[in-house]
């Protein structure tokens, strides 16, 4: 019920609704004219002079048999005054306000032609505006009259023009924002629709004419499915990415049974490849953990324990910049990225180099290598998923091609970027930018 | 010294076997469990020196599992989880656990990980009864389950495996000189060759990321022996 009541106006009934308070617009600026009119007022002079003139008329007339009284109502017109004998009453031109206030002065002069129905009217107002008029003779017969003279003072020519244009000018206003308004939601639709696939989708709100509404609903409940199944495609592989864990457990401990040595270390090596994987898709994934929330810490020492790490691995690393640095991060996130830009280093070169540079508004972290870089035109390519460039390094790589990605999400999450570019002298360089 | 005792829960028949032969091949003495209802069974049926304890079990979760233990008994435990998240990590530690392995492990490291909490004194004998094991010392916080180091400004601050177990080693024997040897024996479970460079270098590497604000770290060395932490240490 409550919907029913609630039901949203169509973009037909809309149309018409603006149709209709235009209507109303035109009503009110012609009863305005008309208003106008009516406390319209002549000099007394005038209306004395009319005021008598129409009482010797009517009763001149009055005292004709019906036979003569279109002649003596001929006879009674003068330069000023036309008047004119009918048996029934003429009918006013269509826009013909009443003038209230010029019959008022008149009746003043003459009280006599209170008894006798007296109309006074403002013909064709504006240029030459005349005043008819009519009034009733004893019979019930009509004595018709107007003036000859256009009364100069009423003249509402400018009036006319502006009440003629305000409304059109109105009616355009008034119209165009309400169309605008009627198709405001659609035009938010095709905003959300623009973001739908670029971060968190937002339900558009429901509402504007019916029409659009529904297309609104369509939509919300079409991003909805989407999302689900984007989940639901998550959190399927996700669940694949643990339970190979376990095969690969038994995996690495009935590989410890094998008796050559070297057949030992390749499927070892195999396993931890695999597991690598697997894990890798899961942080892409984020099946792996909970979104973090960010915390104070030294990025310095994490950067310079990354380098540790690997050298205690055997390999060259070295550190370059402050001892501490401290910065609001999501810590988890943060050294998964900066683990696989020094992982992808050690990968491709023999030495990696990582700098720590704080500037007064960002921060900047870069992880070099002396490995043989990365085309030019594929230094953007290697950012998306599953994108791995065998052919351009040399060196066999591991892996679905998810650690730059990883690396791209992570720093998304903190507002910075990734930037990869080849040094002068040969080999990669990452370069991170945080904002502070 | 009798074979310890060791409780496996793991729910997976072939990785119970293969992990209980592993310990067993080791010289431990295994009790295989496949889910919560057997291994309070077990527990029933006599001393258990350490448990294991898969964190995905069927029927419980292993973190219920871990804090319903860790209720009853202060027996040590280290848990096995498939997920291998940094959060899960933290949250089993934090509810007790003493250690973490994440599938897949080799025998090489499990064996030293379950040698490593054997080797730590028994709760109960602990100054203090059941701590939390965070350490204070000038301003810094050390906390054990989470093995996480935190500066007197409150920053996060990430050391190494084998840096953190260097320490540890240090604050356990604050005041007191520890022997070099000592402490390449303790960095040995972390680090593939140890030798006395090694450890310097760990040391060296502490006293920088020890600093703070110009303030020199409070590791001494004593010519000739080892090293020292030379400041209070309190403990929570």
């Amino acid at each position: 019920m409550k919907r029913l009541l609630h039901r949203p106006v169509g973009l037909l009934g809309r149309v018409v609704a603006i149709l209709l308070l235009a209507l109303l617009f035109e009503f009110a600026a012609s009863t305005l004219l008309y208003e106008r009119a009516s406390q319209f007022s002549v000099r007394d002079d005038e209306a004395r002079r009319l005021a008598e003139h129409l009482v010797i008329s009517r009763r001149l007339v009055a005292e004709q048999p019906p036979a003569q009284r279109a002649e003596m109502a001929s006879e009674l017109t003068t330069t000023r005054y036309v008047v004119a004998w009918n048996d029934r009453l003429p009918t006013p031109p269509p826009i013909a306000p009443a003038l209230d206030a010029m019959r008022r002065q008149v009746l003043a002069w003459e009280p006599s032609l209170a008894g006798t129905d007296l109309r006074l009217r403002l013909t064709s107002p504006g240029r030459g505006a005349v005043v008819t008029g009519a009034l009733r003779l004893p019979d019930r017969t009509w004595l018709y009259f107007r003036t000859l003279e256009p009364i100069t003072d009423l003249n509402l020519a400018v009036d006319r023009i502006l009440l003629a244009l305000v409304p059109a000018a109105a009616l355009m206003v008034l119209g165009g924002t309400l169309v605008r308004r009627a198709l405001l939601p659609l035009r938010r639709l095709a905003e959300a629709a623009d973001q739908v696939g670029s971060g968190d989708e937002v339900p558009v709100k429901e509402n504007g004419p019916g029409e659009v509404q529904r297309v609104i609903i369509a939509f919300n409940r079409m991003q909805a499915r989407i999302r689900r199944l984007i989940a639901g495609r998550t959190q399927a592989l996700a669940a694949v990415g643990h339970d190979l864990r376990t095969p690969l457990a038994r995996l690495r401990l009935r590989a410890e049974a094998i008796e050559t040595p070297d057949l030992r270390g390749q499927i070892t090596r195999d396993i931890e490849e695999m597991d690598a994987m697997v894990a890798s898709l899961l942080a892409f994934l984020g099946g792996d953990s909970d979104p973090e929330t960010p915390v104070l810490s030294d990025l310095a020492v994490l950067c310079a324990t990354l380098v540790d790490d690997a050298t205690d691995r055997g390999r060259e690393a070295s550190y370059h910049g402050p001892d501490h640095c401290e910065h609001v991060v999501r810590p988890i996130g943060i050294k998964r990225a900066l683990t696989n830009l020094v992982d992808n280093a050690l990968h491709h070169g023999d030495h990696v180099w990582v700098t720590l540079e704080p500037h007064s508004d960002f921060l900047q972290v870069r992880v070099e290598d002396d490995g043989p870089g990365i085309a030019e035109d594929k230094l953007e390519e290697v950012l998306q998923p599953f994108v791995r460039l065998d052919v351009a390094r040399t060196r066999d790589t591991v892996g679905f091609g998810l650690g730059l990605p990883i690396v791209v999400q992570a720093l998304a999450a903190e507002g910075g970027q990734l930037r990869l570019s080849n040094r002068a002298e040969g080999g990669l360089c990452a370069t991170i930018t945080l904002p502070r | 010294m009798t074979a310890p005792t060791i409780l496996l829960v793991e729910d997976d028949p072939a990785l119970r076997t293969l992990t209980a032969r592993a310990l067993g091949e080791n010289g431990f003495v295994v009790r295989p469990a496949s889910a919560a209802p057997e291994m309070w069974l077990a527990l029933e049926a006599g001393a258990v020196d350490l448990v294991i304890l898969d964190i995905m079990l069927p029927g419980t979760s292993g973190i219920d599992l871990c804090r319903a233990l860790r209720q009853r008994s202060d027996v040590p435990i280290i848990f096995v989880s498939a997920k291998g998240s940094e959060t899960d990590r933290v949250v089993g530690l934090e509810l007790g656990a003493d250690d973490y392995i994440a599938k897949p492990f080799s025998t090489r490291e499990l064996v030293a990980r379950v040698r490593a909490v054997l080797r730590r004194p028994p709760l109960e004998t602990r100054v203090g009864g059941r701590e939390e094991g965070v350490l204070t010392f000038e301003g810094w916080t050390v906390s054990l389950p989470r093995r996480a180091l935190t500066s007197p400004t409150g920053a996060a601050v990430d050391l190494t495996g084998a840096e953190f177990d260097l320490l540890v080693a240090l604050l356990d024997h604050a005041g007191r000189v520890i022997a070099r040897e000592r402490l390449i024996e303790l960095s040995r479970t972390r680090l593939g060759d140890s030798s006395d460079r090694s450890v310097d270098v760990l040391v060296s590497r502490l006293r920088r990321k020890l600093s703070s604000g110009g303030h020199p770290a409070p590791i001494s060395t004593v010519r000739g022996v080892g090293y020292m932490l030379s400041a209070p240490v309190e403990r929570r």
